[in-house]
């Protein structure tokens, strides 16, 4: 796209305008998505727990797996830019997230799909079918945490 | 296995350590560097199987500290802080097995390992995936709390390793006391005609083995049936 100088600088100047709140909130944001993230891991935990005993507490399945799927639905939201490395505060998110945004969607979009697949076995009361749709979805936290999560 | 009194008096050797305590010593010194090494690495799923191969081994080791041969017992050469000063003013010879000071040591070290151990059982990846043995046990919160603590911990058996090591070399080469040969071997060369400490028999391996696999096979299936 060919812009005029003076045109340019006003969609500079916009762009500023519009990043400066979301700079701003980043501390909070990154916050916000850290501990979605520890809730979707204590949510694993909670089901994985289960299916550790003899008879697992499928009501507590259930509510788990709903928690996830939602806490997973909201990863989108969690990574404005300037949310990266560059907001000052600790973060582990890499900048691939926002140099590769299709690839993080997709992978987001694995992981919803996974915890959709973990509802609908979780609905029923087969242990093996909870199992493996657990294994599926920890799958893409792992495939996604190796491409866009940096390796402590 | 009774001592071979015509060898002692002949030969100057005896035996010192037995092999399960060598075995175990040297197990232990191969097991926590991969331990560390499959922590770093993430390969939490095998860190999860050493971790429950040392448990063995250090259950083993404590069931042997008490029916073992005579230099393995805990009875033998645990010492109080009088001995312990006796010996470092050199007003009391040194024992045959662990002096009264490096008693402290294998004390301390065991006693964090174990501390290290029970940690591990009950701690848990961030996905609270790869679990300890014991983590369903726990909520999420004392799983990430133990799991911190695990990680802490092992700088304080870094500590101890380095002292350990550090304390043989001083014998090795300061003291010209070889301590490192007879624990490879189990043999030590001795000046006069010293007894060869008493050696357990194979009942009593046995014994240690089954308590220590019983004990392991127990945690590693989730305590059954205080796990529901």
């Amino acid at each position: 796209m060919i812009m005029s100088t003076k045109r340019a600088f006003l969609v500079a100047a916009a762009a500023a305008l519009l990043t400066m709140p979301t700079m701003a909130a980043a501390p909070g944001t990154i916050k916000a998505r850290q501990d979605n993230f520890k809730a979707m891991g204590r949510s694993m935990k909670m089901i994985g727990d289960e299916l550790k005993k003899d008879a697992p507490a499928f009501a507590v399945i259930r509510r788990e797996a709903a928690a996830l799927e939602k806490a997973g639905a909201r990863i989108g939201k969690y990574f404005p830019k300037g949310s990266g490395p560059e907001a000052g505060v600790k973060t582990e998110a890499l900048p691939a997230i926002w140099q590769k945004p299709a690839d993080f969607r997709a992978a987001t979009a694995n992981l919803n799909h996974a915890t959709k697949g973990l509802r609908t076995a979780a609905a029923g009361t087969d242990a093996s079918k909870v199992r493996t749709a657990v294994g599926a979805t920890f799958g893409t936290c792992k495939a996604c945490h190796e491409k866009f999560r940096l390796d402590d | 296995m009774r001592n071979s009194a015509w060898m002692t008096e002949n030969s100057g050797m005896i035996r010192l350590w037995d092999w399960p305590v060598r075995l175990v010593h040297w197990s232990m010194a191969a097991l926590i560097p991969l331990m560390w090494w499959t922590a770093e690495e993430g390969e939490l799923e095998r860190h999860r199987q050493l971790g429950l191969a040392l448990l063995f081994l250090v259950l083993f080791r404590l069931a042997w500290g008490f029916m073992g041969s005579e230099t393995a017992r805990f009875s033998s050469f645990v010492r109080g802080p009088r001995a312990i000063a006796d010996y470092l003013a050199g007003r009391s010879a040194a024992p045959l097995g662990h002096n009264p000071l490096g008693a402290l040591s294998v004390v301390a070290l065991l006693a964090l390992v174990v501390g290290q151990l029970a940690l591990g059982m009950v701690a848990q990846d961030e996905y609270g995936m790869v679990t300890g043995p014991l983590n369903f046990l726990v909520t999420a919160e004392v799983g990430e709390a133990a799991t911190e603590i695990h990680e802490a911990l092992f700088n304080g058996i870094i500590a101890l390793v380095a002292l350990h090591v550090a304390a043989i070399l001083y014998y090795q080469f300061v003291k010209r006391d070889n301590l490192i040969g007879p624990m490879l071997s189990g043999r030590k060369a001795v000046n006069a005609s010293v007894a060869e400490p008493r050696r357990a028999g194979f009942g009593a391996l046995i014994g240690a083995l089954v308590i220590a696999g019983a004990l392991t096979s127990w945690i590693a299936w989730g305590v059954p049936p205080l796990g529901g």
